[in-house]
């Protein structure tokens, strides 16, 4: 499957996967194809990447630290980069289906409209976790801190997945509107909150070897988070995407 | 567009009076505090006002879902109604509260958790506002409106209980005088008294407002809808 | 306790951004209600034409 027209689209889907096998079926497929497009393009990734990297160094000039602080601000920067970043994928993702007429076509095929949601939410961690696995060990060298951290990969692991969840709703729905891409930022940052303040919490509690009584509290609120929106967001998928 | 009902103009009136009744008390009733002294009357109306804000926002949720489950427009003119009269009153609680807290605690502003989810909160209601500009047909306006309200809604509680687990110097107003509690005082019986009257009476007129409010987006609809007949 | 001037002047403060914003927000209710009757009753004259 790639981002062709809708007619190939339904014909792919259609020999692609039959609906009784279903939903898992469904929402990797719709990955697959968002994975392969990239991979022949490269440019939202490398769009990403660029951005995070740039983003990281200008951290530097505009947060000037003695060395010994720079634990502390870390995992603020790398969550400002990685919000930041996680726009760009998000709002690409989404005008790609718009522009070449996919979401038609996928709302053409017999799919659950939430096997949707959740092969574009998928695609869109993926290109995230893309991005994280790389800036992590350039900030780690760039700034002299270790970052071969579990607990951090497992706070980076959980903050993305409920980024991505309430992103992909509400850039489904941003670009759909007249200001597109400049919504996004606007509708997503106020409702991600408690995301990044658990994340950035959690994370720095992992990363200063803080008691697992002092981290356990927010790797409980991201779970929460992560399940009360995802859940949200399948079922309110279908409100957005319909024609 | 029916002309306004009687009972509408007489909570009108009510509402009115309600309000310069409580004025009055704030300003000839009740007594004054022993640490805050005048300082300590903007609560009145601050808490009030946050009462209001409130109760917009949980009008704004039930509209939302209503509008998902029925479908029906007049659930998207309360939505809107809510939000943007909630909107206005939890400004006027921020403001007030800012004002109350620069003699008090000596800064105009705290990130504890009130203070942090109500400019959260106005942010996701100005984010609402912008989402609703961005969109031509009515019908997707209203059912993302109410997709938008619900993931909002539902990240207030969320995002304050975050930043209450992670801080607090926000007042307790009722109950013992405590030493650790910075910033709190007890309320005497006519300062409750007091307090009670604001709240009655800016319920009112927040049922006074948003029937009035849900008119003009009646009549806006009305407008657009005829606008649109006319061009085609 | 502080003093007399100092919680005045806040008081007041307090009160007149309630009133300001209030009033305001009435009036910006006012004379959007008559903008939309005028455009209301343009647009039915012109739908009678």
């Amino acid at each position: 499957m790639d981002n062709r027209s809708p007619a190939v689209e339904q014909k792919a889907s259609s020999t692609v996967h039959r609906p009784s096998s279903g939903f898992a079926q469904a929402v990797f497929a719709i990955t697959w194809k968002d994975l392969t497009a990239e991979l022949r393009s490269r440019e939202l990734l490398s769009a990403m990447l660029v951005f995070a990297l740039l983003v990281i160094i200008i951290f530097n000039f505009a947060i000037e630290l003695e060395p010994k602080l720079r634990p502390v601000i870390t995992p603020g920067v790398l969550w400002v980069t990685f919000v930041f970043a996680g726009t760009l994928g998000l709002n690409r993702s989404m005008a790609i289906e718009k522009d070449r007429g996919c979401l038609d076509g996928l709302l053409l095929a017999p799919v659950d409209r939430s096997a949707i949601f959740f092969g574009k939410m998928l695609g869109n961690l993926v290109f995230m976790f893309s991005v994280e696995i790389i800036v992590l060990p350039i900030y780690s060298v760039l700034y002299n801190i270790n970052l071969f951290n579990p607990g951090l990969w497992m706070v980076i692991l959980l903050g993305s997945i409920g980024y991505a969840a309430v992103g992909t709703l509400l850039s489904s729905m941003a670009v759909q509107t007249r200001t597109r891409d400049m919504l996004l930022p606007i509708l997503l940052f106020p409702v991600i909150v408690p995301v990044l303040l658990a994340a950035v919490k959690a994370s720095s509690g992992y990363l200063q070897g803080l008691e697992m009584t002092e981290i356990t509290p927010w790797l409980n609120l991201l779970v929460a988070y992560d399940i009360i929106f995802l859940a949200v967001a399948y079922m309110v998928f279908e409100y957005v995407v319909e024609e | 567009m029916k002309p306004q009902p009687k009972l509408l103009t007489a909570l009108s009136i009510l509402s009115v009076l309600l309000f310069l009744a409580a004025l009055a008390m704030v300003f000839l009733y009740a007594p004054l505090e022993a640490v805050m002294n005048y300082v300590q009357k903007i609560f009145y109306f601050h808490i009030a006002n946050a009462w209001i804000g409130m109760l917009g926002f949980i009008a704004a949720a039930i509209a939302g879902i209503a509008y998902l489950v029925k479908k029906d427009m007049k659930w998207d003119i309360v939505e809107v109604a809510a939000v943007e009269i909630s909107l206005v009153f939890f400004f006027i609680t921020i403001v007030t509260g800012s004002i109350w807290a620069k003699p008090s605690w000596g800064t105009w502003w705290t990130w504890d958790a009130r203070l942090t989810t109500a400019a959260i909160l106005e942010m996701i209601y100005i984010a609402y506002l912008m989402l609703r500009q961005g969109i031509e047909d009515p019908e997707r306006r209203a059912r993302f409106g109410a997709v938008y309200t619900l993931i909002g809604g539902l990240s207030v509680p969320v995002t304050f209980l975050s930043i209450r687990l992670w801080q607090t110097i926000h007042p307790a107003i009722i109950g013992a005088q405590s030493a650790e509690a910075q910033g709190s005082f007890g309320m005497t019986p006519a300062m409750l008294f007091t307090m009670f009257f604001s709240l009655i009476s800016f319920s009112i007129i927040f049922v006074t407002l948003l029937w009035h409010r849900i008119r003009i987006g009646q009549l806006t609809n009305q407008v657009e809808e005829l606008k649109h007949k006319i061009s085609e | 306790m502080i003093p007399y001037e100092v919680s005045i002047k806040y008081m007041l403060a307090g009160y007149i951004v309630i009133l300001l914003v209030l009033a305001a927000y009435l009036a910006s209710l006012f004379v959007r209600w008559k903008k939309l009757k005028r455009e209301l009753k343009t647009l039915q004259e012109i739908e009678k034409k």
